[in-house]
């Protein structure tokens, strides 16, 4: 149901199309054979990460990923900018993720943006072939939704580097990563904001420990990283003193999808969609029936149906700037918010309709899909929470669309 | 099956539309206009009409051979989308959709009788959408066409028509020996009897008309019948509501937005509490996704003739749903005042639950969507 081919496309992207259809097809890894974290958020053991690692270093050598991105920092420097193209047959095939989605859809932008030529020539490459993981350093535990809070301290070394102490939190593949994009505080005098610079933390720095923090679901994946007089070079600076705020921001803005040019990929696999519901509704009984034959289950699925529907065709809508001129952020802006709420209700729903076999988690020999719906909807809360909450969100979407005054 | 469109063709002359329409909208349809307009007898301003006719929307869609500018579907999304926002009080809708009618289901001599008149505004039409039942499925007509030796006597029942009393053409769909065909009749037909109506929404008017024998020649019968034409016809009128809706809904969170800005309690603006906020930008999303699905059901009709339902029953389902909380909210965050005569959300409120209804509304669509989702009829049999 979700994601048609694509009819009356130009000739060349069709062609593109129907290649990466069959590159797929035909390199996809097999089937693990252990339990596949849901998304990037939730890589825990070493045969998980080794199994995406691969997976990711294949298709960049195929030439599938960085397409967008210039060819002397190891991109494909395509025109065409088809690396959306990719994404979609990606998502369509359900082909695994990409395990280096900050360095690709947060790092990698926002170095392509700030960075200095040394630093675009240093670290792009490694990001897209999976050679070098990377980290976010942005929450701490007592700067969540108001970032700009954060306690962090960058202090001047005498050989002219920083000196790094403090706490950051959710700070996933931290124990895998090799880099982190590090926002932290240059000058406690100066206000809130202007006080911040932003960072490329080398993670094997001593002074680093990385512990692991366990979600609901019992999966780990995220850690949190105490920094005791941590040192790094001073090129370790991405842009100027003082400008971390900004930077920050447009590295959210890449992740709310709000700007082309992330290296490319979906976070995640096995992508909950409106069309695995209703096959799932399809083996499902409930009250004797199949559940795909209840009147209100129906209905709610054909809200969520609807939503997937307005997701995919604002992405085409997106692209005619007439079309947005009203309000030019506004698709953009929402997109993250929109996503996140849709997943959350659509595995929310599976889980109502599977009524008590919900109950049964993953390992159990009779769950259904292994426990992956109450799974996918405690997971689901990642994406509401992780990179700007909902009511964040909702806050942003007020004030900067609808130009409403600021809430207290 | 999913709304196949796989671009948008936004062009010059797409923005040139919008631009105009907004910009002699704003000056011709104040609110001030709307109000008064409410109160009037007939109900829209001739004066506007004609200039409406003279900028050539009344033909906007109607081929150029017929007389008409021969543009899209998109085109005419966007042109009622800003005749939504302004509530304009218009027989331009019922207008459109009659033309959209002849247009598609009578042949060249049909056309070519027809449509030049409703092209050039010198005529008014509308379309016999609804009979008493209020059902919304093609194949809902009781109304009876039967056949006499120079044509055919017309006798039923069709219930919301849309500046029904002030028409000269109405195009409705009779059931006749060989199944259901529309037909084209004059207005002021002997045995033709319109009942206004006392509608809720004062910035439309709507007629019953009751067909008692009507007699019409022959070539009244419009060339293409069946209940699949009749079907198709509805939701491409469907599609096209969805995108007046959306600019209501524009229009109602505009008027919100701007009171939040403006009325204090406890010292600051209403619009600074998240309790106002938050739902001001669910509606937002809720218009821009409504938004989205109203010119992707437009733009399937440019791309193709009959594109899959999918587009247009999306379109209503999700205007109808969103419009209704926007002026919900119109009415609440407007406060004591809002519920009063004098503030303007009772208009929109109004428009919102007519339009709701007609042409289909959230729950008849989605039900439709769940069978072609799940691939069967109607899994509840």
């Amino acid at each position: 149901m979700s994601a048609q081919p694509e009819q009356a496309e130009p000739q060349e992207i069709a062609e593109f199309r129907r290649d990466v259809r069959a590159w797929i097809q035909a390199n996809r890894p097999p089937e693990p054979g252990f339990v596949m974290p849901q998304n990037f958020l939730f890589v825990e053991t070493d045969e998980q990460f080794d199994y995406l690692r691969d997976w990711q270093r294949k298709v960049y050598e195929a030439g599938y990923l960085g397409l967008d991105w210039p060819t002397e920092y190891g991109g494909g420097g395509d025109v065409h900018k088809r690396q959306r193209i990719v994404t979609q047959e990606m998502n369509r095939a359900g082909a695994p993720f990409f395990v280096n989605t900050i360095g690709l859809q947060w790092a990698g932008p926002v170095i392509l943006e700030y960075g200095t030529e040394a630093q675009k020539r240093r670290f792009l490459k490694p990001i897209l072939s999976a050679e070098e993981i990377w980290c976010q350093g942005f929450s701490e535990p007592g700067a969540g939704s108001d970032l700009a809070s954060v306690q962090t301290r960058a202090e001047p070394a005498p050989d002219g580097g920083f000196i790094v102490t403090g706490h950051k939190v959710w700070t996933t593949l931290g124990t895998r990563a090799k880099w982190m994009i590090l926002l932290a505080r240059t000058d406690p005098e100066a206000h809130k904001y202007a006080g911040l610079s932003f960072f490329l933390f080398p993670m094997e720095s001593p002074g680093v420990e990385v512990l692991p923090l366990i979600k609901m679901t019992g999966e780990g994946g995220f850690n949190q990283v105490i920094f005791s007089e941590a040192p790094m070079p001073a090129d370790a600076m991405l842009g100027k003193p003082g400008q971390g705020w900004e930077v920050a921001m447009a590295t959210l803005t890449f992740e709310r999808g709000a700007a082309e040019g992330t290296g490319g990929g979906q976070a995640t696999s096995s992508a909950e969609t409106v069309r695995r519901v209703v096959e799932l509704a399809a083996r499902t009984p409930r009250d004797g029936r199949p559940a795909a034959t209840d009147a209100i289950l129906r209905d709610r699925l054909v809200q969520l149906w609807i939503e997937e529907e307005a997701l995919r065709l604002g992405a085409l809508r997106k692209r005619t700037p007439g079309l947005n001129a009203d309000r030019p952020l506004a698709l953009a802006l929402m997109n993250k918010l929109v996503y996140s709420e849709y997943g959350q209700k659509l595995s929310e729903l599976a889980c109502e309709m599977l009524g008590p076999e919900t109950a049964l988690w993953m390992g159990d020999p009779n769950a259904p899909d292994d426990g992956d719906w109450p799974r996918a909807y405690m997971n689901s809360f990642g994406m509401t929470i992780g990179g700007g909450t909902s009511e964040i969100q909702r806050n942003i979407l007020g004030e900067r669309v609808l130009g409403l005054p600021k809430s207290k | 099956m999913n709304n196949p469109v796989s671009h948008f063709d936004f062009g010059d002359d797409h923005e040139i539309l919008r631009e105009g329409a907004r910009r002699f909208l704003e000056e011709r349809c104040p609110i001030e206009a709307v109000r008064r307009l409410a109160d009037d007898p007939l109900g829209y301003d001739p004066g506007v009409w004609k200039e409406m006719a003279e900028l050539g929307w009344t033909g906007l869609t109607i081929a150029e051979a017929h007389g008409g500018a021969g543009l899209g579907n998109l085109h005419q999304a966007l042109l009622l989308e800003e005749m939504g926002r302004r509530l304009l009080p218009s027989p331009y809708l019922g207008t459109v959709l009659a033309a959209l009618a002849i247009a598609r289901a009578g042949d060249e001599t049909q056309q070519a009788h027809t449509l030049p008149a409703l092209a050039s505004g010198g005529a008014l039409a509308t379309l016999g959408w609804l009979e008493p039942g209020a059902s919304w499925e093609p194949d809902a007509v009781a109304a009876r066409a039967e056949a006499r030796t120079d044509g055919f006597a017309l006798s039923g029942t069709k219930t919301h028509v849309l500046c029904g009393a002030q028409a000269q053409l109405v195009v409705a769909p009779f059931r006749a020996d060989d199944g259901i065909a529309l037909f084209a009749v004059e207005a002021n037909a002997d045995g033709l009897r319109v009942e206004p109506e006392t509608c809720l929404d004062p910035t439309r008017r709507t007629a019953r008309l009751v067909f008692d024998g009507v007699r019409v020649p022959a070539g009244a019968r419009l060339a293409r019948a069946g209940a699949d034409v009749w079907g198709a016809i509805l939701l491409q009128a469907a599609a096209w509501l969805a995108a007046e809706m959306v600019g209501a809904a524009e229009g109602i969170l505009q008027l919100t937005r701007d009171y939040a800005v403006e009325r204090k309690q406890f010292g600051r603006p209403i619009g600074s509490f998240q309790a106002v906020k938050h739902p001001l930008v669910n509606d937002m999303i809720g218009i821009e996704m409504a938004r989205t699905h109203a010119l992707a059901a437009a733009a399937a009709y440019d791309q193709m003739p009959d594109p899959p339902a999918t587009g247009a029953r999306m379109a209503k389902a999700l205007a109808s749903d969103v419009l209704a909380t926007a002026v919900r909210h119109g009415v609440q965050f407007h406060g004591g005042y809002g519920f009063t005569i004098d503030c303007d959300v009772h208009y929109y409120f109004k428009r919102a639950l007519f339009c709701r209804g007609m042409l289909g509304d959230g729950i008849h669509h989605r039900r439709h969507l769940a069978a072609t989702l799940f691939g069967d009829a109607d899994g509840t049999a």
